[in-house]
């Protein structure tokens, strides 16, 4: 199994070294003659009054926090779906495997309606 | 192959132990985050190499690809005032240090113990073609059904928690609903008033 | 094959394994940096040719060589280093960015057994990977310390990790039907079941029976590549182009590779997972690499299509799509193909 890994442990190296290698080369064949205007933040022509890194709305954090639930919620569908045939053929188990899964989307699910219902889902 | 992983193990620890210590170290919090990414990303591939294949796989994309951006999020956010945290540290590692080594010996107890050492566990059962997460779903879904259905209510409780901690109605919002707009009548819009006829009266002379 | 390569083996020794794969790795980037060059050129013509224009034709024969004169441009130009940024981080973002568009091509089999990596949690890799180019954008946009990158930084990451919930309950549906992870798997199966047994292989790929799925997935592609309509992020006449604003030379064309190699990857996983990979639809032509690249093309065409076809969608509306169109859709379909392979009806077997 681990060699299989072997080659995307270089891919990832390679990648990585396909996006430095530019960078540098830009940095030894490209000019570079800073000048205190072309350094300074963009800003449609004027000096800017504060600093950039303001505070944001907080939504975006709550978005975060319900893709964290999701994708939790992917992580344990994955396993499940991957095995869904097998759940199907195997009759024992056929309706066990199944209602087990949507009792837990349901309850998931639940945590959707609330989300949607107190509008942590709208955008103003 | 064998001492290609062991050197592969060595490699993977000493960039996690050196990016664990960078982010309680790091001035920048931003960076802290950052160097905890790294962490979690040798951490996937010391699991990789246990041949934990589902595990590793997952802690990159639940961890590095959803947890980690909501702490970017949070850092980005709160504009953390570095040199004002940094105040009290002396009077304040007594204490920390009292909890830290509590934490230690705890742990060293549990790990260490008949239950849950090293030996504790047989070496995996599964052959090496055998589908990991196949495998892990088999257990999962059949002897493990009951922590699993409560994790769902964990995250449930999770949801609902965080939407009333974090959720303000902002007053003064100029957000437009389409449907409100579409759904409009004239008589929303406009008021028809009767008023009797005005006579302008003559211009003023010298205008 | 093996006998060829037997007198490298031989000089090479232990050392085999590591240079034969590097070759390998080539062998894919190569390929796909010039596919991005072209992508590029074929954007501008096709865009053109819509709008009744002629797009680049100067350099070289019919502007042939447009992508080489852009990039020998990008090269020369000097890499500005804002003085309030963040050098290390904004030095690398766009590497961040770049690196995980890349990495991703490692499982990607472009023919039965073309692949560098036949792991077998494939499907998992792909979302896994792909969620960690977020990263690329918001250190980008946090890095360079001016307003507008850091508004298309927040923007671009609650748009990209909204639209990855909806790609990967799309996936959930792919890998019932699929009973495997393994993306070469997930392609032969598509070749099975009833309607393959009537000779009708096209109707047995994914995308008829999980045809919403499929559209979802192709919009929210769109979506997690930030391509128009779906661009709020770059939003010229808005943020004037989000986290790249500061980013000149080389570090700005390491994103611009970076989307357009993302692009083709979503056009890759979409004919893989929906389209039947490089299974052929007519029985006279065999199945082969051909065809995977055939339907590549045609869905990057719809890409460009739709960038020039309609209007850039509102940043509320962008996100209601995903949140409260795609993730119900997803979810009821989910729950329907579970009935579905359950009953007697079902055509997968």
């Amino acid at each position: 199994m681990l060699e299989n890994y072997f080659p995307i442990l270089l891919f990832i190296l390679v990648g990585l070294g396909f996006g430095c290698a530019p960078i540098l080369l830009g940095r030894i064949v490209a000019p570079h003659k800073p000048d205190s205007e072309k350094l300074s933040p963009f800003e449609c022509g004027f000096e800017p009054f504060e600093d950039a890194r303001m505070k944001f709305d907080v939504r975006y954090y709550l978005i975060a926090i319900i893709f964290i639930i999701f994708d939790l919620e992917i992580a344990f569908l994955f396993p499940w779906a991957s095995i869904f045939q097998e759940i199907v053929n195997t009759p024992a188990v056929k309706l066990f495997g199944f209602i087990e899964m949507f009792v837990f989307i349901g309850i998931l699910v639940l945590g959707y309606i609330y989300a949607w219902a107190k509008g942590a889902l709208d955008w103003e | 192959m064998i001492e290609f992983k062991t050197l592969l193990f060595y490699l993977f620890s000493a960039v996690l132990v050196l990016a664990a210590l960078r982010v309680i170290t790091a001035r920048n919090p931003v960076h802290a985050v950052l160097f905890l990414v790294l962490a979690f990303f040798n951490a996937a591939g010391l699991w990789m190499l246990l041949q934990a294949e589902f595990l590793a796989i997952t802690l990159v994309m639940v961890y590095v690809g959803a947890v980690m951006v909501l702490f970017l999020f949070v850092v980005m956010m709160l504009d953390i005032n570095v040199e004002r945290l940094r105040q009290g540290f002396w009077s304040y590692l007594p204490l920390g240090a009292l909890i830290a080594l509590l934490m230690v010996g705890e742990m060293s107890l549990v790990l260490g113990s008949g239950y849950f050492g090293a030996e504790a566990f047989p070496g995996s059962q599964v052959t090496a073609d055998a589908s990991n997460t196949k495998e892990l779903a088999r257990v999962m879904f059949t002897d493990y059904f009951f922590p699993f259905e409560l994790a769902s209510i964990i995250l449930l409780v999770a949801v609902i928690v965080a939407v009333m901690l974090t959720l303000r109605k902002r007053p003064g919002n100029k957000a437009m609903h389409s449907s409100e707009q579409i759904a409009v009548q004239r008589n929303d819009r406009i008021r028809m008033v009767k008023m009797a006829v005005e006579v302008d009266a003559p211009a003023a002379k010298g205008e | 094959m093996d006998e060829l390569l037997a007198p490298v083996k031989a000089l090479l020794g232990p050392a085999f394994p590591l240079v034969w794969t590097m070759v390998k790795i080539v062998g894919i980037l190569a390929p796909l940096m010039l596919c991005v060059a072209y992508l590029t050129f074929w954007e501008r013509k096709v865009i053109g040719w819509m709008q009744v224009r002629i797009g680049p034709n100067r350099v070289g024969p019919w502007g042939l060589l447009q992508p080489i004169a852009d990039g020998i441009k990008l090269f020369l130009k000097e890499i500005v280093f804002p003085t309030k940024a963040d050098k290390p981080l904004f030095v690398i973002a766009p590497i961040m960015a770049l690196a995980p568009a890349l990495a991703v091509w490692a499982v990607v089999p472009f023919s039965d057994g073309w692949v560098l990596a036949n792991i077998d949690a494939g499907v998992l890799f792909v979302l896994a990977i792909g969620s960690v180019g977020v990263y690329g954008v918001i250190i980008a946009g946090w890095a360079s310390n001016s307003k507008y990158p850091f508004l298309g930084a927040m923007r671009a990451a609650a748009q990209m990790v909204s639209y990855e919930v909806s790609m990967g309950l799309a996936l959930i549906t792919v890998l019932m039907v699929s009973n495997s992870l393994n993306l070469t798997a997930i392609v032969n199966g598509q070749a099975e079941g009833r309607f393959a047994d009537m000779g009708l292989s096209v109707f047995s790929w994914n995308w008829l029976p999980l045809l919403p799925m499929f559209v979802v997935y192709l919009i929210s592609g769109v979506a997690e590549t930030n391509r128009a309509p779906f661009d709020v992020v770059e939003g010229e006449s808005e943020i004037v182009a989000g986290h790249m604003v500061e980013y000149s030379g080389m570090a700005f064309a390491l994103f611009f590779l970076a989307e357009y190699a993302n692009m083709i990857l979503v056009a890759a996983m979409t004919s893989l997972f929906f389209l039947g990979g490089w299974l052929s639809p007519v029985g006279f032509i065999p199945d082969g690499f051909h065809w995977f690249a055939l339907k590549m093309s045609a869905i990057l065409f719809f890409f460009l299509w739709i960038r020039a076809t309609f209007p850039r969608y509102r940043y509320d509306q962008v996100m209601r799509l995903g949140w409260k169109v795609f993730v119900p859709l997803t979810l009821v379909w989910i729950l329907v193909v579970g009935v579905w392979m359950m009953s007697p009806l079902t055509i997968w077997n």
